[in-house]
C-alpha cells in the first residue's frame, strides 16, 4: 500500500516538474516573439538620438513626434486604403477561386484534371524573384500597369497554387456522396459549390485566409513593380521608405514599423480562436 | 500687305503662345530615403521645380536601396525607363551602361554649361560605358577617418601619423573601455569600401588591380595579401575590435559620438549622420563641437606602402536621361532643364548644405556646419586616390572578399585564405562571362 502511495506521489512530483519544465519552455518562446514586437514600439517613442545611446532602456521622455513625422513622410493616408482593398480583395479571389478549383481537381475528374492540376502545384516551387520580371513585361502588354486591377490579378494568381493545393486535398475528404446526392437531386455544379462545398470548407478557407491576409498585406517586391503612382502603393512601400543601409533616424523608422505591424496584432487578437480552430481542422483534414 | 502682315504675326503671336503652353510629362525615378538627413530639402527642391515650370508635370516614384535596383532592372528589361532616373557611373547600373539606355549627357548638356565641373566629373572614361551616361554630383572619397581631436588630447595623445601611432594607444584607451579605431563591419561592405580599398591602393596601387583585370596578376599575389595582412594586424594590435563585425553600419556613429572610439572611419558622405538635422533640429555632434574637437584625417603611414598617402575614391551617383526619347523632342528640351536645375548651383549648394556631398560643380557657396566644410579641406590636402575595390569587380567577385574580410576580423581565417578564395571567385566569374 506504501509503496502504491509513494509510486502515485513520484507520479505526482514528476507530472508537476514535467508541466513546470514546459511552462519554463514555452514562456522562453513566448518571451522571444513577444520581446522584439515590445522593443520595437518602446523605441518608436524614442529620439534617434536617445535609441543611439540607450537602446535598451525605457524611453526617458516618449514622444509621439516619430509618429506624425512617419505617417507624414510615408504618406501612409493614402497607402493604409490600398493595403485594405488588395489584402481583402487578394484574399477573397484567391480563397473562392481556390474552392472552386479545388471541387473541380477532387470531385470531377476528367482526362484533363491531372496535368491542369500539375500545372497549378508547379507554381508552389516559383520563388517571387523569378517572376518579378516576366510579370512587369506582361502586365506592360496587358496595359494594366499602373492599375489596382493588377496588383489584384498578380496576387490573386500568386496565391492559387497553394490554395488549390490545400483546397483539393481538404475538399477529397468530403464524401463523394453527398456531391452524388445532390446531383440525383437535380442541383448544377455551381449550385452545389455554394450550397455544399463551401459552407464544408469553412476550415480551410479559415486557413487561407489568415495565410493570405499576412502575406499580402507585407509583400513587397511584387507591388513594387507593379505600380509607380504613390496612390496606388501599399503600406510596405511606405515603410521602405524608411529603411536603407545609411539609415539615420531610428524613431521614425521604428515608428513606421508599428504603424504596419498594428493591423497585423489587431487581426490576432480580434480572430485568435478562429485562427488556432481554422489551422487544427484544416491541418487534420488537409 | 501691312493688314495681311499684322494677321500673320497675330496668328504667329497665338501659336506660339498655343506651343508654349502645351504641357509636356516627365516621369521621372527617384533615388531618395525618408529618415535621411537632408530629406526635406530633397522634396523642397522637386516641389520648387514644379512650380518654376507649370509647363512640366513631374510623375515622381521614390525608391531606395535594392528595390530602386531591381525596378530599374525591369524598366530596362521591358524598355520602358522613366525619362529622367538617377543612376551610378559603376557596375550598380551597369544595364545602362552596357546596353547604352541613358543619352550622352556631355553632347545635351553641352560643354558651356559642363565648364563649371570638376573634370573627373566629365571624363568618360570614370563610367562603365565608357560614355557620359550620367554627370556625377560627386566625386566620393569612401576611406575618412573622423578623429575626436579633444578625446585623444585628453589622453595626452597627438594625431596619428604611422600606424605605430595607432599601435601606442592601445593600452591606454583599451583601459578606459575605449577603442582605437571603430569600423562597423557587420554589413559585409565597410571594410572592404572605407578600409580595405585605401589599404590595397598603398600597399599595392591601381596598377596592380588593373594588372589583375588584364590577366596579368592574381589575387594570390603579394602585394595583395600584403594589404590584407594589414587589417589583420589592425584586429591582432586590437586598434579595431573584433566585436565591430557585430555593429551594424547605422548604429556606429551614436556610439562613435558616446565616446565609445576615438577614431571612425568611413566614407566622406558620413559627414550627414553628424550635422544637424533640419527638420529635428537636432545633431549627433554640435557645430562648436564639429569645430573644436573633430577633425578628418586620411588614415596613416603603413609599413611597406609603396603610394603613400592614396585614399580609396569614386565618382558618385547622379541623373540621367532615356535613350528613349526622341532627339529634339519638347521631352527632351523638359529632361535637360530639369537636369540643368538639379545641378545648378542652387541646387547643389542645398545639397552641399546638407552634407549630402561636396559637389563636383565648382565653386558651390553653402552655409554648412564646420564638419562639411572640413570635407573639401580633406580633398585638396589628400589629392591622390586610387580604386574602390568595389568599383572595380562584379559583386561575384567583392562579396567574398567582404565575407573573407570578416572572417579575418573575426580571427576566423588568414589573409592567404581569403586571397586564394577571391581568387577562385574571379577566376569562376570571369568563365562564367565567356
Amino acid at each position: 500500500m506504501s509503496e502504491a502511495i509513494r509510486e502515485s506521489r513520484l507520479k505526482k512530483t514528476l507530472s508537476t516538474l514535467g508541466r513546470g519544465a514546459v511552462y519554463i519552455v514555452m514562456g522562453l518562446f513566448a518571451f522571444m516573439t513577444l520581446y522584439p514586437i515590445f522593443w520595437l514600439i518602446m523605441n518608436s517613442f524614442k529620439t534617434t538620438r536617445e535609441f543611439q545611446v540607450s537602446q535598451l532602456a525605457l524611453p526617458r521622455a516618449a514622444t509621439l513626434q516619430n509618429y506624425v513625422e512617419a505617417w507624414k513622410m510615408g504618406e501612409f493616408g493614402l497607402l493604409f486604403p490600398n493595403s485594405i482593398i488588395y489584402t481583402l480583395g487578394a484574399t477573397a479571389g484567391i480563397i473562392f477561386l481556390s474552392l472552386m478549383a479545388g471541387f473541380a481537381f477532387a470531385k470531377l475528374k476528367s482526362k484533363a484534371t491531372k496535368p491542369i492540376y500539375n500545372s497549378f502545384i508547379i507554381g508552389i516551387l516559383l520563388t517571387t524573384q523569378t517572376l518579378m520580371i516576366p510579370l512587369f513585361l506582361e502586365v506592360n502588354l496587358l496595359g494594366i500597369y499602373n492599375t489596382r486591377l493588377a496588383v489584384l490579378l498578380v496576387y490573386i494568381g500568386a496565391g492559387l497554387p497553394i490554395g488549390i493545393y490545400l483546397s483539393t486535398e481538404y475538399i477529397k475528404a468530403i464524401p463523394s456522396a453527398v456531391v452524388e446526392s445532390a446531383r440525383i437531386d437535380g442541383a448544377g455544379f455551381f449550385k452545389i459549390l455554394l450550397k455544399i462545398i463551401i459552407p464544408m470548407s469553412v476550415p480551410v478557407a479559415t486557413t487561407l485566409a489568415m495565410l493570405n491576409i499576412t502575406n499580402t498585406w507585407n509583400e513587397f517586391a511584387l507591388i513594387n513593380i507593379l505600380v509607380s503612382k504613390t496612390e496606388l502603393k501599399s503600406l510596405p512601400l511606405g515603410i521602405y521608405k524608411f529603411s536603407g543601409s545609411l539609415s539615420t533616424d531610428y524613431g521614425k523608422q521604428f515608428a513606421a514599423l508599428t504603424i504596419g505591424m498594428v493591423p497585423m496584432l489587431v487581426f490576432y487578437v480580434i480572430f485568435r480562436k478562429q485562427i488556432t480552430k481554422g489551422v487544427a481542422a484544416g491541418a487534420i483534414k488537409g | 500687305m501691312k493688314k495681311g502682315f499684322f494677321v500673320l504675326l497675330a496668328l504667329a503671336v497665338a501659336f506660339g503662345s498655343v506651343v508654349a503652353q502645351e504641357k509636356v510629362t516627365l516621369n521621372v525615378l527617384n533615388y531618395q530615403q525618408a529618415d535621411q538627413a537632408g530629406y526635406q530639402e530633397d522634396v523642397a527642391i522637386w516641389q520648387k521645380f514644379q512650380q518654376q515650370n507649370p509647363d512640366i508635370t513631374l510623375n515622381i516614384e521614390v525608391l531606395f536601396n535594392e528595390p530602386y535596383h531591381q525596378k530599374l532592372q525591369a524598366y530596362a528589361a521591358a524598355g520602358t525607363l522613366p525619362d529622367v532616373f538617377y543612376v551610378w557611373p559603376t557596375a550598380r547600373s551597369a544595364v545602362i551602361h552596357e546596353k547604352k539606355l541613358a543619352k550622352d549627357l556631355s553632347k545635351l548638356l553641352g560643354a558651356d554649361f559642363l565648364k563649371d565641373f570638376s573634370g573627373a566629373a566629365t571624363n568618360p572614361n570614370n563610367q562603365l560605358g565608357k560614355y557620359m551616361a550620367m554627370l556625377p554630383q560627386s566625386f566620393t572619397y569612401t576611406s575618412v577617418m573622423y578623429v575626436n581631436k579633444k578625446l585623444l588630447a585628453d589622453n595626452g595623445f597627438d594625431l596619428p601619423k604611422t600606424y605605430d601611432d595607432l599601435k601606442k594607444m592601445v593600452p591606454k584607451l583599451k583601459a578606459k573601455g575605449i577603442n582605437v579605431i571603430m569600423l562597423p563591419n557587420k554589413d559585409g561592405w565597410p571594410m572592404q569600401s572605407c578600409l580595405f580599398s585605401t589599404v590595397l591602393g598603398r600597399m599595392a596601387g591601381d596598377s596592380f588591380v588593373d594588372a589583375i583585370l588584364a590577366g596579368k596578376a592574381k589575387f594570390t599575389d603579394k602585394p595583395f595579401i600584403d594589404a590584407l595582412k594589414v587589417i589583420d594586424n589592425l584586429y591582432k594590435d586590437g586598434i579595431i575590435a573584433r566585436e565591430d563585425n557585430q555593429v551594424g553600419y547605422g548604429e556606429a556613429p551614436g556610439l562613435f559620438v558616446s565616446g565609445k572610439a576615438a577614431i571612425y572611419i568611413d566614407g566622406d558622405w558620413r559627414v550627414g549622420a553628424y550635422i544637424t538635422d533640419k527638420a529635428s533640429g537636432k545633431a549627433l555632434i554640435s557645430p562648436a563641437a564639429q569645430q573644436s574637437d573633430f577633425v578628418l584625417l586620411p588614415f596613416p603611414a603603413i609599413s611597406g606602402e609603396v603610394n603613400p598617402g592614396v585614399l580609396s575614391a569614386i565618382a558618385g551617383t547622379g541623373w540621367a536621361i532615356s535613350g528613349s526619347i526622341p532627339a529634339g523632342s519638347a521631352k527632351e528640351k523638359a529632361a535637360v532643364r530639369l537636369i540643368k536645375y538639379l545641378y545648378s548651383d542652387e541646387v547643389q549648394a542645398i545639397r552641399y548644405s546638407t552634407g549630402a556631398y561636396v559637389p563636383t560643380r565648382k565653386n558651390v557657396k553653402a552655409n554648412v556646419e564646420p564638419l562639411v566644410a572640413k570635407v573639401p579641406v580633406f580633398y585638396a590636402d589628400n589629392p591622390k586616390t586610387c580604386y574602390v575595390f568595389d568599383g572595380m569587380f562584379d559583386p561575384a567577385v567583392y562579396n567574398v572578399l567582404n565575407d573573407g574580410l570578416i572572417a579575418i576580423g573575426l580571427g576566423t581565417s588568414t589573409p592567404e585564405k581569403v586571397a586564394a578564395d577571391v581568387q577562385k571567385a574571379y577566376e569562376t566569374w570571369k568563365a562564367s562571362q565567356k
